[in-house]
This record gives structure tokens, sequence and C-alpha cells, in this order.
């Protein structure tokens, strides 16, 4: 990861215009990226922001950086394999709710327990968005949307809860509106060595409305100062919380990151010896 | 020369067990001696389905080293040792023992009638646990077993004595020479019998490599500098995997196993992206998984190489057995117009220079390439010789972006339809790449125009491959009455029927297409022309490979017939032979009323 403190949150400013709805989270989810980016130090030509499909996975062609606006769900394995070919970059994975925990949800917990250095931004609206209004994986169970017409009979998940559990080495909440908080955040998500994950709450204003937005902010509590990041029971306190909903940095611990585990096997596989030669490898397969 | 009792150009040995028995260690040593030594050499195991123990067979070809390399496994065995009948039995209708077989067995355990019903073959009884404790190695059978073989078809005894004291190299000095008294009590034990069926030439030779279509792609992957592998185990292509585990951390590359292929596909589109050589390997159930992915690197113009060997399908089918039924899903599966290069091996060696090659065109073309083998190659283990594993390698076109003009990922004015790409840390070379249709600058866009226009920059490269890479083989007759279209394992089998037909008079030749998509099609459609009749061999039950060929060239009205059945079992000489045969006797009228 580079340090290059001459660019502002404009350069990364691009001259496309989201398509988002008006008074959309995401729009201050951007503002805070720009922000974020900027202020961890990062150069545009050496960060890659990787998305899945839905509302907020359109975000990389609003970012001018290396942008990858990819498949359904499949933004991590992607970001896995570019910062593993090219470790000096900067790689940022973005989506939402759906993307990442429904048919994403199976690279997200692999993501995690590889502690692969990618910061991963969640935005999470409770909604299937782009498709028009279908419960998600966070939808509150008993909501009545189109494809629950009845109430939403699934439970809904907290993506901070499963995330600590996966083996993420930072877990944090925010929240779109907070946009200083919420860069702070992403400040911290991008500089940490590992996988790490925000879960960042940005209401839909047009399948949720107004009262989402009210009542989201309503349960809205900043964790404790004195809160024990490092202790993972502590962590989960502040998850699954019903009339509550914590912000700030959660879960936060420092493991060997996927590279640093390559670099060990790297080591290990070469021993003292210069690069093998051809003959070194036909070798195997002569008497 | 005169005077030496006339020696036979190849044998064929077979070995049959119980788990334990070390039916496919003894192939394994038989094998490797002989490719040591010079000859020729093609060996196939099958296993029963159980994880460990169970029923195991080895099947050693093992053929002149003057004349060339052997193409196919082989119609008839010459020699089997079978520890237990009730285990050949599971492998019955996969083996043919010719009609002066020579089959060794333990002495409490009869043949079977259905074996003993041809009065030519020998049957002789061995007490092979006996002599391998006698030799203090109580485990060692089988090796008893290479002793007897060795002495009876005048095997390199030499070679396999150094077989053997590798294969046990880590071990004890005791074991090893428990394990050579074992072999020569075997050598002894045959001076019983002076009658011999067949009796190999010794030679000495140059020392040949003996490898497997799934060990020769790996070779071939790091031969073509790739430098990002991620895989997702399934059978029969997990080799790949495991040998770039091993190799590719050893020259600074990067191997992943990832949770599934949708993962693997995926990671190495994000490192096809990132700029690196990424391949990823697969069977069948995985291929189909990757089907969202391969539109993903076709629409976003990234590099990626996949290579697949085919199984028995569909859906689980037949994990350990071959078949050429992943066709029509590799030239056409993933939605939409989705330009992609298929590549076919044919061989073990052309496993190597096909994932050379699919590297090449992926990297040049920014397109996904499939390379196709089939069980039967990638697991088999063949003769190869090293000077032969070398490769020319093409790199992909970097931008080198201006500040004055925005840089255009997706500059759809090119000949060839390819639009050099940066990669990430290039300055001033930034772009969104994108699932979505996009323009030239990679922002979406879901106007026709834009579609058509960006179509046609895709398929534009498809028509530079084919003209760059008409890649086919072509054996036999040159103006051919008859002539054969087959690809992969299968066009091995129809070689070896060729040069057969060749022998009793046939003007009869074959074309076997080494890719598939975009399909050599004038150089096809010339060798159609120049044939009477034309017949299609292929191992999948619904003809794929005929009905691709239909939908792409002219086959002749009335006189085109196709040998296509279920794979599961290999296909024969005799087969192929069987279905030329009456094609080749069908006369025209005009040349009935001459």
């Amino acid at each position: 990861m580079t340090c290059d403190p001459t660019f502002t949150a404009n350069d990364f400013k691009s001259d496309l215009k989201p398509v988002w709805c008006p008074g959309c989270g995401d729009f201050a989810v951007l503002n805070s990226i720009y922000r974020a980016l900027a202020g961890a130090g990062c150069a545009p030509h050496e960060t890659v922001i990787v998305s899945g499909i839905g509302c907020s996975s359109r975000l990389p062609g609003y970012v001018e950086t290396y942008g990858f606006n990819s498949l359904h769900g499949r933004a991590l394995p992607i970001a896995t394999g570019a910062k593993l070919a090219a470790p000096r970059m900067t790689v940022v994975a973005v989506g939402g709710d759906g993307d990442g925990l429904a048919i994403g949800g199976n690279h997200l917990m692999h993501a995690a327990r590889r502690n692969v250095d990618i910061a991963y931004f969640m935005m999470d609206n409770e909604i299937y968005g782009l498709t028009k209004g279908q419960a998600g994986p966070t939808t509150p169970s008993g909501d009545k949307t189109k494809s629950t017409t009845y109430g939403n009979p699934d439970t809904a998940i907290d993506p901070c809860a499963l995330t600590i559990a996966l083996g993420a080495t930072w877990v944090a909440r925010g929240f779109s509106g907070d946009v200083k908080g919420t860069t702070e955040l992403m400040t911290q998500a991008i500089r940490h060595r590992g996988f790490a994950f925000l879960n960042i709450i940005s209401p839909c204003v047009t399948w949720r409305g107004e009262d989402q937005h009210k009542e989201l902010r309503a349960k809205l509590r900043t964790v404790p100062k004195d809160h024990d990041a490092t202790n993972r029971e502590a962590a989960l306190r502040y998850t699954n919380e019903g009339e509550h909903l914590t912000t700030g940095v959660l879960y936060q611990v420092q493991h060997p990151t996927l590279l640093d585990q390559l670099a060990g096997i790297e080591h290990t596989a070469r021993g003292k010896g210069s690069r093998p030669k051809r003959e070194e490898f036909l070798g195997t397969f002569q008497l | 020369m005169l005077n030496e009792p006339p020696l036979n150009q190849e044998v064929t040995l077979s070995i049959v067990g119980s788990g334990g028995d070390g039916a496919v260690v003894a192939g394994d040593l038989i094998a490797m001696a002989c490719a040591g030594r010079g000859f020729h050499v093609l060996k196939t195991e099958a296993y029963g389905p159980q994880i460990r123990g169970g029923e195991s067979s080895s099947i050693v070809r093992i053929g002149s080293a003057t004349a060339g390399p052997l193409a196919a496994p082989p119609d008839v065995i010459d020699a089997l040792v079978a520890f237990r009948f009730a285990d050949f039995a599971r492998f019955r209708s996969e083996m043919t023992l010719s009609d002066r077989c020579v089959v060794l067995h333990e002495p409490d355990d009869p043949p079977p009638a259905e074996i003993t019903d041809s009065a030519c073959r020998t049957f002789l009884a061995v007490p092979f646990g006996e002599l391998a404790k006698d030799a203090g190695a109580p485990g060692a059978k089988n090796i008893v077993a290479i002793g007897l073989l060795t002495a009876m078809f005048g095997l390199p005894v030499d070679d396999i004595r150094s077989a053997v004291r590798r294969r046990f190299r880590k071990r004890d000095a005791k074991i090893i020479d428990a394990n050579l008294r074992a072999f020569d009590r075997g050598v002894a034990h045959a001076g019983e019998w002076p009658a011999r069926t067949k009796r190999m030439a010794d030679v000495t030779a140059p020392a040949h490599l003996l490898m497997s279509g799934n060990e020769a792609a790996a070779v071939g992957a790091i031969h073509a500098g790739c430098s990002f592998f991620a895989g997702y185990p399934i059978t029969p292509s997990s080799e790949v995997l495991h040998l770039l585990s091993e190799w590719l951390p050893r020259v600074g590359g990067t191997c992943i196993q990832t949770e599934d292929e949708l993962a693997a596909i995926g990671a190495v589109v994000g490192a096809g992206f990132a700029g690196a050589k990424a391949m990823t390997s697969t069977s069948g159930p995985g291929l189909s998984l990757m089907s969202e992915m391969l539109g993903l690197a076709s629409t976003a113009e990234i590099p990626s190489v996949i290579y697949n060997v085919q199984r028995g399908g569909p859906s689980t089918g037949i994990p350990t057995k071959s078949e050429q039924s992943d066709l029509n899903h590799a030239v056409y599966g993933s939605h939409g117009d989705t330009p992609r290069v298929v590549l076919a091996c044919c061989d073990v060696e052309d496993s190597f220079h096909s994932t050379v090659e699919a590297f090449n065109i992926a990297e040049e073309f920014q397109v996904p390439v499939i390379v196709l083998s089939d069980q039967l190659i990638a697991q088999r283990r063949e003769t190869v010789d090293a000077s032969k594993l070398v490769h020319d390698l093409v790199e992909r076109r970097i931008a080198i972006p201006m500040d004055e003009v925005p840089y255009e990922r997706y500059a759809s004015g090119t000949e060839d339809g390819v639009s050099p790409m940066t990669i990430p840390g290039i300055a001033g070379g930034m772009y969104q790449t994108n699932g979505l249709e996009h323009d030239e600058l990679g922002r979406p866009a879901a106007g026709f125009v834009v579609h058509e226009r960006m179509n046609q920059k895709r398929y534009r490269k498809l028509e530079a491959i084919a003209k760059k890479y008409p890649l086919f083989r072509r054996f036999g007759d040159d103006r051919p009455e008859l002539g054969i279209l087959c690809w992969g394992s299968s066009a091995g089998t129809v070689s070896e029927a060729i040069t057969q037909l060749q022998a009793s008079g046939a003007r009869v030749a074959a074309f076997a297409p080494r890719i598939l998509a975009p399909l050599p099609i004038a150089a096809l459609q010339q060798f159609i022309d120049s044939c009477d009749r034309i017949l299609v061999v292929e191992l999948s039950f619904a003809a794929q490979f005929h009905h691709y060929l239909r939908s792409l060239v002219d086959l002749p009205r009335g006189q085109t017939n196709v040998l296509a059945r279920s794979g599961g079992k290999t296909l024969t000489v005799a087969e192929v032979v069987a279905a030329a045969e009456p094609l080749l006797k069908m006369r025209t009228l005009e040349e009935v009323l001459a």
C-alpha cells in the first residue's frame, strides 16, 4: 500500500453521474470514499475498486481509480485475485447486502478466513433495490416486500456478527448519513493489514421509505470509548442488538495476511536454492 | 540379425489386484523402466469407487524403441497378472485378453470359465505371496510379478532394478535389498517356462520422459510463464492443482485453492485484470459453474485460461472415466453472444503445447481460452521427448496512455479487435471494466449502437485468431477415399486404425482439429471435399461433435456416417476399423456400372 498525500478527495471523483435515486444513502458513502482514499494516502492509479452487481455496485464507475464492476456476488474472488497478482495495489471491494451476504455469501466466508488484505465496504439497505424491492438477507423478519407479500419468513443476518465469527480481523459498522464517521472508519479499514469489513447502514428511500431512515437513525449509538475491540465476546455484544445499532470499530486484531502466508510458502518452497531450471521440473518424470 | 529369433514390436501387460497388492505400483515401475530404456510406453490405470483400498488395475503397453510413439491404449492384453480374479471381474468389461494371452494367478485362485474358453491362452499358477515371503519381503508380491514379466517378455532387467531402487530410495537399505531379492525370485521362477509368446528387442535408445496429460499441462503452464493459479479439487484434473501448488511458489508465482469453481475462475479473472498470466483447471461440473465468469472474461476482455478435463457426464456422471461430451458447453456455454477460444489436445505432449498456446492466445487477444482434454489423455502416462517440450511465447500488448487524450480501454477501431490494455499501477491508464455492456472508455452503455459495435469488436478477434491459429492434425492418405473426422483422445485411436486400414490397401485419412473454436473451417472443408465419404468418430452419445461440424461445414449428404457412443469405455482401434470398413466397400453407382 502506497502513501501519497499529494492526492485530494477531488482527484478521486470521476465525471460519471451516479444512477442512484435522489436521497439514496450511497451518495454519502461515495463522498466518504473520496475522502478516505485521499486520507489513507492512496494514489488513484494504484487503487483497484471491485464490485459485484446491485445499486451500490455501480460505485467503481464514480471513482477515478482502476475499477471493476463485475458479477453478482463475485467481487471478493476477483478482488482476491487482483490483490495477489498486484500486491502493491490498494484493493477495495464494495457492494450491497444481497450481493455480499446472499449470492456471494460463500466468498465472504472464505475471504474473511483467509485474511486477504482487502477493505470490503458493504452498503446495507436491507432490500434489493436494483431489482425493485425484494427482501434481502438483512431485511427484518416479518417485513412485507414485493417478494414477501405476507411478511418476510426469514431471519435477518447481522453482517458484523457474521464476519466476526468468520475470522475477519477488522470489523466495524457505520452510518452513511455520518460522512465524517464513515470516512474515518473507511480510512482505518484501508490501512488495516488483512481483511477489513465495514458494514455501512445506507437507507433506501425508494423501497424502504423515509420511515426506515428515521427508524435506523433513532437506533444509532456509538461504541463506548472503553470497548476492548480485541475481545471477540465483547465485540459480539454490539451485534444483533435489536433496539440499538452500534457504530464504530467493533473488532480489531492482527493476524498474518494471506500475502504473509504466501510469502512464507514461497520461502519454504525455494529453500536456499535459486529459481529451478526446466530440467529440474522435467526430472520428476524420469527414471 | 538374421540369426536372431523374431522379436515383437510391442507387448501389453496388465496387473490387477486389491488395495495393498501394489498392482498400480507394479505398472508404474515397468513403465518408468521401459521409458528410461528408450521404449515407447503408454500406461493407463483404473480403480474401483473406493477412496482407499478396493480393486485397482494397471495396463502398460510397451512399444518398439525404433517406431514412433504409441498413439492409443491397446485393444487387447498379452499378459495378465491377476492377484485375485474377483478383482479382475470388476474390470472385465474394460479389458480384452488376447487369444494367446498368458495369465498368471495364485495357485488357490483358479481362473474363471469365462476366460479359459480360448484354447490358446496359457494359465500359469504362481505362488506370488509365498515367493515374496521367501525373499524376506512379504508385501512384495507385485515385485515378484514384475520379475516374472521381465523374464518372460524380455524387459530391461537393469532399468527395472533401478526403478525398484528409486521407488524405495527413502526407505531402509534392507527394504530395498528385500525387494530386489523378490524381483530376482520372480525372474528365476519364470525360468521354468521356456514358452515365450512375445519378447521385446534389447535396445539402447535415448531415455524418454514418462508423464500424464495433467502433468504435461502443468509443465506447459510453467513454460508459458503462468504466475497465478487458482483451483478447486475435482477428478480427473486435480493433479494440475497439486503440481502447481508445489512448483509455482518456487518460480515466484502464486497458487491458491479456492472455496469453489466460481471463486477459482473469479480469482483468475481478477489476477488477469491485474496483469498476471492466470489459469485454473477443472472438469465438467466445474466448467458448468464457471460459465458466468466465462461471459465476464469475454466481454470485459480479460486474458484467462481454463484447462478442462472431460469426464463422463452429465451432472456428477462418471468422474473417473473419459468422455467427449463437454464440447457443447465449452463452445457455447454462458448466456449472450460470448466469443471464446476452445483448444483440444490430442495426446500427452499436445497437452503441453495446447496449454502454452492457450496462454499465448489469451494474452495476445484478451480472451478466455478453454483447453479441452479428457480423462484418457489427462491421467494416462506416456513417453514424451524432453526436446519436444518447447514452444514460442506471445506476450500481452500493454497500452501506453498519453496525457492529452483519455485512455480508451476498449478502443473499437482496431483491425483485429484487440485494444491494448493497461494494468493497475500504470498512471493515466485508469479505466473501469465491466460486465455491463460498455463504451470505448469502459462506461456502462445500454444502447443498440454501442452494443453492436462492441460485439463486432469482440468477434473480430475470433477472425484474427482463426487466421493465425488454424490448428489441426491430419494423418493418412493424401487422396483419401474415406475421411475420418475426430478430436481429442479419439484422434490417437483413429490414427492407429488408419495405419491398420492402410496396411490392407485402403485410402483413408483423418482430420482432427486442435482448435474447436474458432474451427479451422477452410482447411476442414477442403479435407472433407477431398474425400468421397466421411466418418465422424467421437465419445458422445448425443454426437455433439458431429452436430457442431454440421453447423459450420458441409458434410456430404448420404455419404456421412457417425460412430458416436457413450464414454466410460475406451474407444478401440477395432471399433473404428469396423465402422470404416463398410464405407470403404461402398461404391458409387458410376463405379459399379463401370
